[in-house]
């Protein structure tokens, strides 16, 4: 079947009682295309991810995978998809090989196939010489990658992959984003959901962002960074700590916000030009020595926080979620 | 298009049998299915027989019963929900086979248990006992009816959305033993006050009993012919309501 688009959402619903979970979703995924799926908790992301791959029935609405219906032919949209839900749920009683070949046999593989893919997948994902231990005694990282073999057993076109790397060590992350783009590049249409708001920027040919259970933008991650181009700052950091800084720097004109990211500070505003001779300023006036000052565009993740109303703290909050805030941004 | 059919039925009954080998793999050695499948049935039935003057053999229709009542239902209360815990019960709802497959093959799981260690009692009273089977084809439909039918029970049950075999097999419990009582298990069914005996015919468990009984050269109360029709009956109605119960509760994730 010939169908225009690898994945399309038609006025996907859910609703628990009152609570509208996804409300009337829209938005279709390219045949071979990276597509990110962001939102807050609670938006609605794994609710549309559940409804897609046919674990939960949407209320109204419904999906083509393929250009199959989920709902009228759900055994031919599920012959074209692998998943990697958030939590890598492979049978910690069986071996990584008997796990691939049972995910082999749901799909009704022939035996001689499933067995050869199995070891096909084991080389390529770093498990071979471990093939016949009980994934029981794995690392969570070995866990993610046998999850991830889970999905590609059947050589579908579209796999579905729920915070991927979440949790993970950094060279598991690089192992599997690596893995990602290599499939992609191979002609697979990957479905990512990720609380990574840098991931998504760098892996993603296009990207929905979903708030409350609605779509509020589906793009590509520079188009969506230029339409808040009006979120520039000035990254500036001082040889010392300067005391009541957040309220100094906040009092220079045409800032309007400051966030302090780690030992910098970042000072969001219309004209970085003006900012920086006020910085400038604010340093000799306070005996200060500067030994940072980058000006920098807005990340997506800055749209992300626009689009969602997701405040970043400021004063008094902790520097992780502040730290966050300035990733992926681009220097100028 | 019946070519098409028949590769779909065939399909999804390989699928079945594949997720019913994995359950009897992984779950058959678990403990809530040692401890409520095997370990269960035999003390009640010890715990009722030792001591009384009623010869060993006569209650051998009746431990068969009891195992193939307990282990047939105890199996899906213990795989799906340590699986909707582990989310690998989500991996078939993703993957390109029906929800009735799923449960067939999982109800299969259970019928294989209940059979295996219901061959126990038999096996012991053929061996030790002086105990005959007169009628293989009773102790047959016995053993395949009584099996499918609380099996799919127990799936019946599961679809009871806990993440712990407890929460599931607690409320079977609560069914499952006060039938023991209505049952002819410790009071044989004549015996029985009418409004009693109309409570043991509505009882699946009391049919199994008694096909058993009959199988091996006793009486039965209500007759083979109505043993094999309720029994059939209540198979069907335990799949059906079943199936019902778990789309419900798609429909409701």
């Amino acid at each position: 079947m010939s169908a225009e688009y690898a994945i399309e959402a038609l006025n996907l619903t859910k609703k628990y009682g009152d609570l509208v979970a996804v409300d009337h979703v829209n938005f279709q995924v390219k045949k071979g295309e990276i597509f990110g799926f962001l939102g807050p908790n609670g938006a609605g992301k794994t609710t549309t991810i559940r409804m897609l791959t046919g674990i939960s029935i949407p209320t109204e609405g419904t999906a083509t995978i393929m250009g199959y219906d989920i709902r009228r032919q759900p055994i031919e949209a599920k012959e074209q998809m692998g998943i990697v839900p958030d939590i890598s749920n492979i049978y910690n009683e069986l071996s990584a090989r008997d796990n691939l070949v049972f995910t082999g046999k749901l799909y009704d593989m022939p035996k001689s196939f499933r067995e050869s893919r199995a070891e096909e997948l084991l080389k390529m994902f770093g498990l071979y010489e471990r093939r016949n231990e009980r994934v029981q005694g794995f690392s969570r990282g070995m866990k993610r990658r046998i999850c991830i073999a889970m999905a590609l057993m059947s050589r579908s076109s579209i796999i579905f992959l729920d915070e991927p790397t979440s949790g993970l060590d950094v060279q598991s992350v690089l192992i599997i984003r690596d893995l990602i783009r290599k499939l992609n590049q191979e002609g697979l249409t990957i479905f990512l959901t990720t609380h990574n708001i840098e991931e998504a920027s760098q892996m993603c040919d296009r990207v929905a962002i979903i708030n409350r259970g609605k779509i509020v933008a589906v793009d590509t991650p520079e188009r969506l960074k230029r339409t808040v181009e009006s979120l520039q700052s000035v990254e500036v950091a001082f040889e010392a700590m300067p005391p009541d800084a957040l309220k100094g720097l906040r009092e220079i004109p045409n800032v309007s916000e400051v966030v302090k990211e780690g030992d910098k500070f970042r000072l969001f505003t219309h004209v970085p030009s003006s900012v920086l001779a006020s910085v400038w300023s604010y340093a000799q006036k306070n005996g200060l020595t500067l030994i940072t000052v980058n000006t920098l565009g807005p990340s997506l993740e800055d749209v992300f926080v626009k689009l969602t109303g997701i405040r970043p703290a400021t004063e008094g909050d902790d520097g992780e979620r502040m730290g966050r805030r300035g990733q992926g941004r681009r220097r100028q | 298009m019946t070519d098409t059919h028949s590769s779909r039925l065939g399909r999804e009954a390989r699928v079945a049998w594949a997720i019913a080998a994995k359950d009897m793999r992984t779950y058959y050695t678990r403990p809530p299915s040692l401890m409520f499948g095997i370990l269960f049935p035999f003390s009640l039935f010890l715990s009722f027989s030792i001591g009384r003057n009623v010869p060993l053999a006569t209650q051998i229709p009746i431990l068969i019963a009891q195992t193939l009542f307990f282990a047939s239902s105890s199996i899906g209360p213990v795989v799906i929900p340590i699986e909707r815990a582990n989310q690998t019960f989500d991996r078939f709802l993703t993957s390109p086979v029906s929800l009735l497959s799923v449960l067939m093959g999982k109800t299969l799981a259970g019928v294989v248990f209940g059979v295996g260690i219901s061959l126990v009692p038999i096996l012991v009273g053929l061996a030790f006992f002086g105990s005959q089977i007169i009628n293989v084809g009773a102790l047959v439909a016995c053993m395949m009816l009584s099996s499918l039918g609380f099996s799919a029970m127990g799936i019946m049950f599961a679809s009871i959305p806990g993440q712990s075999p407890g929460q599931v097999l607690m409320p079977l419990n609560f069914v499952r033993i006060p039938l023991l009582f209505i049952s002819g298990v410790y009071t044989p069914v004549g015996e029985l006050p009418s409004w009693g005996q109309v409570g043991s015919m509505l009882s699946p468990l009391t049919h199994t009993i008694e096909l058993a009984r009959y199988a091996l050269g006793g009486e039965a109360f209500f007759g083979p012919a109505v043993n094999i029709i309720i029994l059939t009956v209540y198979m069907v109605v335990f799949l059906f309501v079943g199936i019902r119960f778990h789309i419900m509760n798609q429909r409701k994730e």
